[in-house]
């Protein structure tokens, strides 16, 4: 064993022990400190993820790792019901819009600002940090938390599911379709934070709902730690558009497992994007599990300088007649690197399924790198499944034509990139949202 | 040893009878089953080796000890290194002439067709049976020019020089486990060069026979083609069907220089008790064309990737690759592409089948390399699967460091059509030769890339896996 890793084991030790004794003290119940206990069991049984494990052979996390044990887990904000007591860095980046819809903030490792409708709760719906839930609505939450997302996916799960801070929990009851829609904000204030929320949302049969979930600090010297987990529930016949948008500064090292189950009927339409971070790497998977379920995902990712980008989805088709359609867009400048690992499964019996997947990848410089590594795996024989993935440099064709036009090499340039974007883009639900992020595109290219 | 231990594996009597049948062993040497380094010094004095020869075995021996076994791909935990005959030496040296071969050597490949086939449309001939060459022969005409068709242990002692210059550049014992494996027991293979120049018109073809019952063959194949010369060696293989599993485990090394072309094309039919773990690859120079068609319809397990280094500006890179895997059959094929220069350019096409609970699929990597400006690749890989227990598995890597470049995969998996099905049933043709109309054309553009009587015996080949298929 290394120093490092001694280090880190101690430290986590500690963490762990400390961890569940602050979660006791602020109302935890017993369940979900047990939950915590068998967490830490799994991360001291695990070692810390190596390149030996083909999810992380392409992802080398050990700049981070010598910093781990000097992170802080428990950074904590003061939960308040004034919004404008939060970061005006973080308000800023909100906008105006913030101020009226249901909303969980998280700053760090804990929850800052909760706050849901009148509409809404009339509908029955929850919007609600994760912690509230586990003191509040225990029934609604633990039938879901933890079903699909083990803590034995490797050393980093564990440590996130035993140090879990904050997180948001929503709800929709069954045949409810969402008044408004629902906005989860992540924010990191200060370097050497380590922070670990959870979200789960579960939506009714026939439920309908928009979830918006952005994350995003402002660049700051020292690392800090994001492991996320998202889990959602899509009963039979509902409806979730659901956006995870990455922003975080480039001090910040991102890991997060995204699970989702789509019922019988039901209908996903899934957004991810990737922007910051030092790097990032982050496991969406949608499980198909009842006839009739579609999935449709749209991603991108857009690195530069010496950012790191790691996408792995798994379409996972475990009955037969179900949907998935898969984009992902990746575009590098400078010395950035991707990578896109995309797998779809379909299950013995699965029959009818349609899956498809693609993977498109633009290289703006000659130092940039794009791995892409679409799978099939396939164990029915009524099928209709197909994946794609190119790679390449914006077409001189285009830029010709642009060029011809009168644009400037780069005015054009900046036109290819939009229009590669476009498609995703046009997925995002809310306007002011998609708009921040057409901003911070046009900003990255410069 | 007698022959009532032919296989009891039913479901391929076609296979059992032409090609599953074994003669009684008669060998002049066979080692004791298991390895270390007494069999492989034994290997190398048997074989009356160069010193050097006998160190890089051993020294590959080390490496076979330390390297772990593949953790993906097919099963291989189920290989037994230690019941597997290293070497069996079946006659005491090859000929040239096909009469002096022995009588049941003789029976076995007049009954694979071989000499038949020499006569007809080959420029050359080579016949392994076990760990040895038994027999050897080249066109005239083309010795004349200076094409070299060796067996490869003929190779190292009639062409050390040429052949130390190039053994194991290309492929290196530290490559894989099983490639140092055949580093340290390797027997057989071809040896070929072809000088500057010279254009070998008809095929080259080595034919590989397993008959020893336990038995691991472990051929190595040099091939060099100098600048601006041709050669297309073609490569069958067969065995009996035993009831307990032989290992074949080739390494095949190829260097294509400035303008050279070269094509090496493989028809695998071995027995499904056949564990076929092959390491593959060429390095291609200026201008110079590498093309691998590789078949894969026999073995239980294989797991091949034919690699192209495109190591110089305007080299170009081909592999076309079927695999069909019937029952109790993993076919894990694949290849792989480096672009390590400017402007140069590859294409994989595969198509695989799986079929009565098969299990077929396509691995594989194109890389470009920095500075392989202008690089272009295209990747297609399809796949049919038969029926609902059957499995297909598409893993493609790319791995892109420059952006000058055009990468382009696509993959898709279906079953046969109900409306193509319809549409032939209408026109009166039965539905089982319907679907195997429907794969003939589904596997024809690899096809129609083989000689003449190996398409028509790959279609043959094809027609045999799918009688009964439809239900």
């Amino acid at each position: 064993m290394t120093t490092a890793e001694l280090n880190t084991s101690t430290s986590f030790e500690q963490w762990a022990g400390q961890a569940a004794s602050r979660a006791a003290a602020a109302g935890e119940t017993p369940a979900f400190a047990e939950r915590r206990r068998a967490a830490a069991e799994v991360m001291r049984s695990l070692v810390l993820p190596t390149r030996a494990d083909e999810l992380w052979r392409r992802t080398d996390f050990r700049t981070l790792e010598a910093a781990l044990p000097a992170l802080d887990p428990f950074v904590t904000p003061t939960l308040s019901d004034n919004l404008n007591l939060l970061p005006a860095a973080l308000l800023e980046r909100l906008g105006e819009n913030a101020l009226c819809p249901p909303i969980v903030v998280q700053v760090d490792g804990g929850t800052a600002f909760e706050r849901s409708t009148d509409s809404l709760e009339q509908q029955g719906v929850i919007v609600c940090s994760l912690d509230r839930a586990v003191r509040e609505h225990a029934d609604k939450l633990e039938a879901h938390y933890g079903t699909m997302l083990g803590d034995d996916v490797d050393w980093y799960t564990a440590a996130g599911s035993a140090l879990r801070s904050g997180g948001a929990f929503v709800y929709v009851p069954d045949g409810v379709e969402a008044a408004e829609p629902i906005r989860i904000a992540q924010w990191i204030s200060r370097p050497g934070v380590l922070a670990a929320p959870r979200t789960v949302i579960v939506l009714g049969r026939g439920a309908k709902a928009v979830v918006v979930d952005e994350q995003s600090s402002v660049t700051a010297e020292g690392i800090s730690l994001h492991v996320g987990a998202v889990e959602a529930f899509l009963g039979d016949e509902s409806k979730l558009a659901y956006a995870t948008l990455q922003d975080w500064g480039r001090n910040v090292y991102h890991y997060s497992n995204h699970r989702a189950r789509v019922g019988h009927n039901a209908e996903l339409q899934w957004v991810q994007t990737m922007l910051g971070s030092r790097m990032a790497k982050a496991n969406s998977y949608f499980d198909l599990a009842g006839a009739g379920a579609q999935a449709f995902v749209h991603g991108f990712m857009f690195g530069d300088q010496r950012q790191h980008f790691h996408l792995h989805t798994l379409q996972r088709h475990l009955v037969d007649h179900t949907t998935s359609d898969l984009l992902i867009k990746c575009c590098l400048k400078d010395r950035a690197r991707s990578i896109y690992q995309g797998l779809i499964q379909v299950s013995e019996g699965a029959q009818r399924t349609d899956a498809y997947q693609a993977n498109r990848n633009l290289l703006l410089s000659d130092t940039a790198r794009a791995d892409s590594i679409p799978g099939l795996e396939i164990l029915a024989n009524d099928v209709r499944c197909t994946h794609g993935a190119t790679i390449g440099h914006v077409d001189d064709e285009q830029l010709y034509y642009l060029m011809a036009r009168g644009l400037p090499r780069r005015e054009a340039q900046r036109l290819v990139v939009e229009g590669f974007f476009a498609p995703v883009l046009d997925r995002i639900p809310l306007d002011d949202v998609r708009e921040q992020l057409r901003h911070e595109i046009e900003h990255k290219l410069g | 040893m007698s022959t009532a231990e032919t296989s009891t594996l039913g479901s391929k009597d076609e296979y059992t009878e032409k090609y599953g049948f074994h003669d009684a062993d008669q060998y002049v040497f066979k080692a004791r089953k298991g390895l270390d380094r007494t069999i492989v010094e034994q290997i190398s004095q048997m074989k009356g080796e160069p010193q050097w020869m006998l160190d890089y075995r051993l020294k590959a021996l080390d490496i076979f000890y330390k390297k772990p076994m593949p953790m993906w791909g097919g099963d291989v935990a189920a290989i037994n290194f230690d019941d597997i005959y290293y070497y069996v030496k079946p006659t005491t040296d090859e000929v040239k002439s096909w009469d002096d071969v022995p009588a049941d050597m003789k029976r076995t490949f007049d009954k694979l067709g071989i000499p038949e086939a020499e006569q007809k449309f080959l420029s050359g001939v080579g016949a392994q049976y076990d760990s040895e060459v038994v027999y050897h022969k080249i066109k005239e005409s083309l010795e004349k020019q200076g094409v070299i068709f060796l067996s490869a242990d003929h190779g190292l002692r009639d062409h050390e020089e040429l052949f130390k210059e190039y053994f194991g550049t290309i492929i290196p014992s530290t490559d894989n486990k099983f490639a140092a494996l055949n580093s340290a027991v390797w027997s057989g293979g071809s040896f070929i060069y072809v000088p500057k120049g010279v254009h070998v018109d008809v095929p080259l073809q080595a034919y590989f026979r397993i008959n020893t019952k336990d038995m691991g063959q472990f051929e190595r194949t040099l091939i060099i083609v100098d600048e601006g010369a041709y050669v297309h060696y073609v490569e069958g293989c067969t065995a009996p069907t035993y009831s307990s599993d032989s290992l074949h485990s080739a390494v095949v090394e190829i260097i294509v220089k400035r303008g050279g072309r070269c094509r090496y094309t493989t028809i695998q039919n071995w027995s499904s008790n056949v564990y076929n773990l092959v390491t593959k690859r060429a390095v291609a120079y200026a201008d110079a064309t590498m093309e691998w068609v590789d078949g894969n319809l026999g073995s239980k397990l294989t797991m091949k990737y034919p690699a192209v280094i495109l190591k110089e500006p305007g080299a170009h890179g081909e592999i076309l690759s079927i695999a069909f895997a019937g029952k109790d059959q993993h076919q894990d094929a694949g290849g792989k592409v480096t672009h390590a220069a400017p402007n140069t350019t590859s294409k994989i096409v595969s198509k695989s089948i799986s079929k009565d609970g098969g299990r077929a699929g396509y691995r594989g990597l194109i890389k470009v390399q920095k500075g392989a400006v202008h690089s272009r690749s295209t990747v297609q890989c399809d796949a049919l699967i038969l029926d609902p227990e059957s499995r297909s598995d598409t893993y493609p890597y790319m791995e892109i460091e420059e952006d000058q470049v055009s990468i382009g995969h696509e993959a898709t998996v279906s079953k046969i059509g109900d409306e193509q099905i319809f549409y032939l049933q209408s026109r009166g043709i039965g539905k089982d030769e319907a679907a195997a109309m429907i794969v003939s054309g589904f596997i024809e553009p690899i096809v129609k890339e083989l000689p003449m009587e190996y398409a028509v015996e790959m279609n043959r080949l094809i027609q045999l896996q799918m009688e009964g298929s439809v239900g």
